[in-house]
């Protein structure tokens, strides 16, 4: 290897002070963090405690994963419960039905019905979470509309489907505040997808006489793949981290244990309640899954690459 | 026309009345009397209009206009993060795109990795760091843990790694300092993904509850979210002025998505980018 001459080194230096800002940053603010959690996870750590904190091992995370809890309502396994329960009712919709919308849009023939659509779909996604979760909490509102709307399409009179009270339909509805804020967002990415599928191979397909059906079925989704894989692990990690929604729905009088989500349960027990410690464990935990999902995601995406 | 034909249109317009009903709902209520909200049916188009929802909304429950204090601080949060990580991520994305060094590619490694750390599982030493640095209630304490993304450094390199190396040559033959052909040459270059990048980092605070939250608890340095949650609890029976501080607080994303549409919906297909 040729030895670096005067410029180079030069050029080496300038590329280190460009990069040292961001550096800098992520060490102070990514890096220390999550080791600090890893650390302060093992203590007995209280806010406003005066007492240095105490060693305990991994008290914190066998009281987390203690069966004895198993049954209470506000236990870290509900948060596990009904994160998962939230993450699946809100991703599986989102992936299957922005795929089909996305394929119907395709089909459309206008250039600017097409346009329209999508940007109509994503406004919701402009708005910020709160203001979200407050239009559906009037809309859940045993006067609301969600109930005249049910009612009618069940041929009903007079029915309260309990949106906000009941602890299922409390879960629903912080779905469908979900589904209603992303729909448009996961319709685009899946719009990108399909159009950097070239037209020449569904032509190609049309001439050997393929149905519209069997197109989509055998050469868009196959094709589709890394897409479909990236989406749907994106928005489970999305879907993971949940909290505006709950919080809103929670601080109006709506029943926390269905909907107290992984990180809801580490705001309230690190912040409002003070246990660093315990929280910190809780914030171990949630890391950990997602990491799991986000080496799951590489392994799937490099193991089917398409070329086209 | 077909009948498959004719499902899907059906299929897409369902769609989109779910979609755009609630935001009618909100534009609608916001001119309402609670009393025309509640009645059964929703009338959807005012009997007259109740403008005072919206001074009711900036008034506050106390009265004493604190929304206005709390959309200048959401506005100077969300501003000062779209700038920091335009400047910072395209500083780092060009020294990791156009300067050979050792270590060059750990350093990119050990950036996007971060990627990996939800914000939700380091708020809590976040929080910490916080209270130690003493930048609770304050823009500092806002903006600080959000200055720049990883995702934002790796757009900027991916999009600088085919900028061509001639400009660069050409302006240090020229006798230009390094920083002057970052400053000159490569950011002015650079417009469409800054654009991009700035409007996720905005919208990205503007959205912003959980942050403000732990370190904003004062009432004049909460932010947009916090108001409005706020609101809501104290308000809960006056709908009209809760659509309405509802709808002030989407008006600016509302117009900045109007007249920047291509970054918004091509900002969400850069992630396309991110698969493998």
């Amino acid at each position: 290897m040729p030895r670096y001459s005067g410029i180079e080194r030069k050029q080496a230096r300038w590329g280190l002070i460009f990069v040292a800002p961001a550096m800098l940053f992520f060490a102070v603010f990514s890096y220390y963090p999550i080791l600090n959690a890893f650390a302060t996870s093992f203590f007995n750590k209280r806010a406003l405690s005066k007492a240095p904190p105490r060693f305990i091992g991994l008290d914190n995370y066998l009281r987390l994963f203690s069966l004895k809890t198993a049954g209470n309502e506000l236990s870290f396994y509900n948060s596990l419960r009904s994160t998962a329960i939230f993450t699946v009712g809100t991703f599986v919709p989102l992936l299957v039905l922005s795929l089909l919308a996305a394929a119907l849009i395709a089909s459309l023939d206008g250039k600017r019905a097409k346009r329209a659509l999508q940007v109509a779909y994503y406004t919701p996604a402009v708005l910020s979470s709160v203001v979200a979760a407050t239009i559906w909490m009037l809309i859940f509102d045993p006067r609301g509309l969600a109930n005249q709307w049910l009612n009618g399409l069940l041929g009903l009179t007079g029915v309260d489907h309990l949106w906000l009270v009941d602890r299922s339909m409390e879960q629903l509805s912080t779905m469908i505040i979900y589904f209603w804020k992303y729909i448009g967002y996961f319709v685009i990415l899946f719009i990108t997808g399909l159009s950097s599928i070239p037209p020449t191979i569904y032509e190609a397909a049309r001439i050997d006489g393929a149905g519209k059906l069997q197109v989509f079925g055998r050469i868009t989704l196959p094709l589709l793949k890394p897409t479909v894989v990236m989406v749907s692990i994106m928005s489970m990690l999305q879907c993971l981290k949940t909290f505006s929604t709950q919080y809103m729905l929670y601080t109006n009088g709506a029943p926390r244990g269905p909907i107290n989500v992984i990180t809801f349960n580490i705001y309230v027990t690190g912040i409002q309640e003070q246990y660093l410690g315990r929280a910190s464990a809780m914030s171990v935990v949630l890391f950990v899954v997602m990491l799991f999902f986000t080496w799951f995601q590489f392994r799937l995406s490099k193991a089917d690459d398409v070329e086209y | 026309m077909r009948i498959g034909k004719i499902a899907a249109r059906a299929a897409l317009a369902l769609l989109l009345a779910f979609t755009v009903m609630p935001l009618l709902f909100m534009v609608t209520a916001s001119l309402m009397s609670s009393r025309e909200i509640m009645s059964m049916p929703y009338p959807w188009i005012p009997s007259s209009l109740h403008y005072e929802n919206f001074v009711k909304a900036v008034r506050g429950n106390d009265g004493n206009f604190i929304y206005l204090r709390n959309i200048l601080n959401s506005l100077i949060a969300a501003t000062a993060v779209a700038a920091s990580t335009v400047l910072l991520a395209s500083s780092a994305g060009y020294g990791l795109a156009k300067f050979r060094f050792k270590g060059r590619m750990a350093l990119f490694m050990l950036i996007m990795a971060t990627m990996m750390i939800p914000f939700e599982a380091i708020m809590i030493p976040l929080y910490m760091v916080a209270m130690k640095l003493r930048i609770q209630n304050s823009h500092v304490g806002l903006i600080l843990p959000f200055l720049v993304s990883a995702f934002g450094v790796f757009q900027m390199r991916q999009y600088l790694t085919t900028f061509p190396v001639e400009f660069l040559d050409a302006a240090r033959v020229d006798g230009m300092g390094e920083l002057g052909i970052f400053w000159r040459i490569v950011f002015p270059n650079c417009k469409p993904v800054i654009a991009t990048l700035a409007v996720i980092a905005f919208r990205g605070q503007w959205d912003n509850l959980l942050w403000p939250l732990l370190v904003s608890q004062s009432d004049e340095m909460k932010t947009i979210p916090q108001y409005i949650s706020t609101f809501v609890q104290e308000r809960s029976t006056d709908q009209g002025a809760l659509m309405a501080a509802a709808l002030i607080a989407s008006v600016p994303m509302l117009l900045m998505f109007m007249s920047l549409t291509r970054y918004f919906i091509g900002g969400s297909s850069v992630y396309e980018s991110r698969k493998g």
